[in-house]
């Protein structure tokens, strides 16, 4: 049983009471009897280090997950799920860490999966389902999205709104969401917050798990802490300072306000671009990077980052444009010749591209350190290499066997960050390094980058949120609609300069 | 909320961890376990139920006749666990017999017969990974087609008449060193050698990760084309190797040899806990499943139990396996 922490706030009558919920995965707790009570129409933030459990806790809410112990009420009728359907019937909705989208199938389809619209012979009514489903993207402002288009040809902010869409089709009483803006640029977060809102306002609990604190202070009414499967925090978000959440997360007192180091710039040149274009609308893109350089890309999305990073990796065809790199060749052809030339790759979707969810953590973190060792493996000189890095990126698992997949989102990602670092690459292109990632870690991975680049590497990382692109990188750009905006020294720069430039492209009217 | 008496929920019974929750996460991490068992309760039941199980005529037999399937799954182990599948197994049976007979007859070099026999599978599995890494034409339907020409070739050749084999390269297949068969020693020797390769290789490894995220090994820097050619080529050679036994146990290379080994071959592997969707099983567990399927066969040679039952019993078995095992895992996978 849990102590609840002193000073809890006290609310109206709950629509949501978790008691005493337990769970441990292969006879390790994971939960240790959690707490909450939710009133209607309350924003909460669930916030805490990686693989604290607040997945683990939210799964078992909405039925994906089986507690081991303990009761979930909603209404204050003691409810059992079989599953997250049963979940759903009765009005609880989780839009999941990691996307679950079925690519293959049109947004109308997503929208109202398993409950399509029948026509008198029983065949499926397609316009009834656009209707429907149009109406229902609207609900949460994706007006812009169209019920026929395939979901893999949507971004992830507008497969994010789908996947809320799709939760709405029943009467919703309880909204789940699992780091919802980890992908989402700033702007669309705040979309995303203002149908937060708005469901709120119709006295749904709207629950969500989030790294970013800026959000969570500015979205959530409450703020819950969880630390090593403990509830340890739970405050009302308004009179709560951040130093303080952090503390309650870490167990130790923290300061945020820090600044990474910066590294020494050398002058070896190790990338230059001109013109590069890629076969669609990205660029012109111009710039040159040495050794030691953190450029980082910030942009909204379809501003090109993902773009400009998989050109640089061999994952994409250029257009145009004449690249050098440092072996003073150009462009790698695949990703297998960047990574055997020294460049080294993180992709954005950590899911599909990412991990190999069925191996170890050790298999995963030494996949591309293999491409340089010899053929024949040498376990000691493999652990060698995997336990310093776990430990600085700070990874939690029970050990490097650990298969990937039972990490949680977090950790994960570190893992597939340990993968690239582990490469000792002489450029590191990453796209979202520290998605999911705790505000703690963060730094220490800042921390390490920039370590890295003390030492020669040279850095090229996008990124949605803006305090990590102006905490980190030595050098800043901004894309816009595939046009470069600004590149300029991380000096004097500021959120307001760098956001009125990656907007330019709507101010200037074109 | 600090106050349990005025909450309105009632407190339930506390679960209590799984009765025997080391077992449980054994059958859960290592699937080949289940079969294991499996493989150990069969033997202990003939022990008792016939005279002759426990004699050393017996087992050598039941070794020698699961031997060619056991050999020719580790090659198909490894394409499934790379994400592929291998349908041509068994034609390949087929032509690398008769590619063994006729090329030792004509030149009179048992070796050059063996070299053949090699060649055909491992040209085969060329030419399978090929297509399927160059053409991107999906493994299923590309070795459905070779399964067609290969045994269809192996007609042709022979005009569909079986080829004398009977040779010295034949001992590999019917021979004996100290009353053990050539061919289980074959197997063995094999199945630790790919095991070796599974785990202790950079190669080895990489077929793991093509199987369990083709595209994350890709952004990795892995050669995928390279490692999916890779195992075909090995399930190839292998089904050459398993052609040239079989002819040389027969004395004889039929052109239908083989026919409908492909699914022996994969129910052992799928048995001995492959994944069929890619990424995860090991080489012993194959070499478990492929012993138990050779029991299984010869539980019923010695209870003298209708061989159509026998048909029927190994695809039960293949089905109550595989959904025991996902039963145990159930509770994750989702
Ligand atoms: N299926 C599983 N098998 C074994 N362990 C698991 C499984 N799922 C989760 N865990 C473990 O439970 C712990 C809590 O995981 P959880 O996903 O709830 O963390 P989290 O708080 O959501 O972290 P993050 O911020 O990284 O998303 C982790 O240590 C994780 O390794
Ligand atoms: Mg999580």
């Amino acid at each position: 049983m849990s102590q609840a922490p002193s000073g809890a706030p006290s609310y109206g009558a709950p629509v949501l009471s978790v008691h005493d919920v337990r769970k441990g995965f292969d006879g390790a707790p994971v939960l240790h009897g959690i707490d909450l009570d939710v009133p209607a129409g309350q924003i909460l933030a669930l916030v805490g280090e990686n693989g604290a459990g607040k997945s683990t806790l939210l799964n078992i809410v909405s039925g994906a997950l089986q507690a081991d112990g303990g009761v979930i009420a909603l209404d204050g009728i003691v409810r059992h799920w079989a599953g997250p359907r049963d979940a759903l019937q009765a009005g609880i909705a989780l839009v999941h860490q990691e996307l679950s989208i079925i690519r293959s199938l049109s947004v109308a389809e997503n929208v109202l999966l398993g409950d399509y619209c029948a026509g008198p012979r029983g065949f499926v009514d397609r316009p009834a389902m656009r209707a429907r489903a149009r109406a229902l993207l609207d609900e949460v402002g994706a007006h812009h999205v169209r019920p026929e288009t395939r979901a893999d040809r949507l971004s992830t902010a507008d497969q994010q709104l789908v996947e809320i869409a799709k939760a709405l089709t029943r009467d919703l009483r309880v909204l789940i969401m699992d780091e919802p803006t980890s992908s989402l640029t700033p702007h669309e977060a705040e979309a995303l917050f203002v149908v937060m809102r708005r469901l709120a306002a119709r006295g749904v609990c709207v629950l969500f798990i989030s790294h970013r604190f800026d959000e969570v202070f500015r979205v959530a009414d409450r703020i819950v802490v969880l630390r090593d499967g403990r509830l340890v925090g739970d405050r009302p978000a308004a009179g709560t300072t951040r130093d303080a959440a952090i503390a309650d997360m870490t167990g130790r007192a923290f300061s945020f306000s820090r600044r990474v180091a910066r590294p020494a710039r050398r002058e070896e040149s190790v990338l230059s671009v001109r013109n590069l274009c890629d076969r669609h609308w990205l660029g012109p893109v111009d710039f040159d990077l040495r050794a030691g350089e953190i450029l980082g890309v910030f942009g909204l999305v379809g501003a090109g980052r993902s773009e400009l990073l998989e050109l640089l990796g061999g994952l994409r065809q250029p257009g145009g444009g004449a690249v050098r790199l440092f072996d003073g060749g150009g462009l790698p052809a695949t990703p297998a010749h960047a990574w055997a030339r020294g460049v080294a790759i993180l992709p954005e979707d950590r899911k599909a591209a990412g991990i190999a969810p069925n191996l170890s953590v050790h298999e995963n973190m030494l996949l591309s350190w293999r491409r340089t060792a010899p053929g024949w493996i040498n376990p000691a000189r493999e652990r060698g290499v995997v336990a310093p890095l776990m430990r600085r990126l700070a990874v939690r698992a029970r050990g490097p066997a650990q298969l990937v997949r039972t990490l949680s989102g977090g950790n994960q990602q570190k893992a597939i960050l340990g993968r690239c670092l582990a490469a000792a690459p002489r450029l590191l292109l990453l796209d979202e390094p520290t998605r999911g990632v705790d505000i703690g870690t963060k730094a220490e991975i800042y921390d390490h980058i920039a370590a890295l680049a003390n030492e020669g590497m040279a850095v090229i990382f996008a990124s949605s949120e803006l305090p990590e692109v102006l905490a980190l990188a030595t050098t800043v750009m901004v894309l816009a609609r595939g046009q470069q905006r600004l590149c300029a020294p991380n000096e004097g720069l500021d959120e307001a300069s760098v956001l009125s430039a990656a907007f330019s492209f709507e101010a200037n009217g074109a | 909320m600090s106050d349990g008496e005025s909450h309105p929920i009632l407190r339930r019974a506390e679960a209590t961890p799984g009765l025997l929750p080391a077992l449980r996460q054994l059958l859960r991490e290592r699937r080949e376990a289940t079969v294991a068992a499996m493989l150990v309760l069969v033997f202990v039941l003939l022990s008792f139920g016939s005279p002759f199980f426990l004699t050393e005529r017996n087992l050598f037999n039941v070794a020698r006749q699961l031997s060619v399937v056991a050999i020719v799954a580790l090659g198909q182990a490894l394409v499934i666990i790379a994400g592929g599948i291998d349908l041509s197994v068994g034609s390949v049976i087929g032509l690398s017999a008769v590619a063994a007979a006729m090329a030792a007859n004509a030149t009179n070099s048992p070796a050059v017969g063996i070299v053949a026999a090699l060649a055909v599978g491992g040209l085969t599995g060329v030419v399978n990974g090929t297509l399927i890494t160059r053409a991107r034409i999906n493994p299923f339907i590309t070795t459905l087609g070779t399964l067609s020409v290969v045994r269809g070739a192996a007609l042709l050749v022979t005009n569909g008449s079986p080829q004398r084999f009977d040779n010295w390269a034949a001992f590999l297949g019917g021979g004996r060193i100290a009353n053990v068969p050539v061919q289980f020693i074959l197997l063995v020797l094999l199945a630790a050698l790919i095991w070796i390769f599974a785990v202790r290789t950079r190669w080895g490894r990489d077929v793991y990760a093509v199987g369990d995220n083709a595209r994350a090994a890709r952004l990795a820097g892995l050669d995928v084309k390279f490692t999916r050619t890779m195992v075909f080529t090995i399930s190839g050679l292998l089904a050459g190797l398993g052609g040239l036994l079989l002819a040389g146990m027969l004395s004889n290379a039929n052109p239908n040899l083989g026919l409908g080994y492909e699914l022996d071959v994969i129910a052992a592997v799928i048995l001995g806990g492959v994944a069929l969707t890619g990424g995860r099983g090991s080489i012993g567990g194959v070499v478990i499943g492929a012993a138990l399927m050779g029991l299984l066969r010869n539980a019923f040679v010695l209870l003298n139990v209708s061989g159509y039952w026998q048909t029927i019993t190994i695809g039960l078995v293949v089905i109550v396996a595989v959904g025991a095992d996902s039963f145990n895992r159930k509770a994750e996978e989702d």
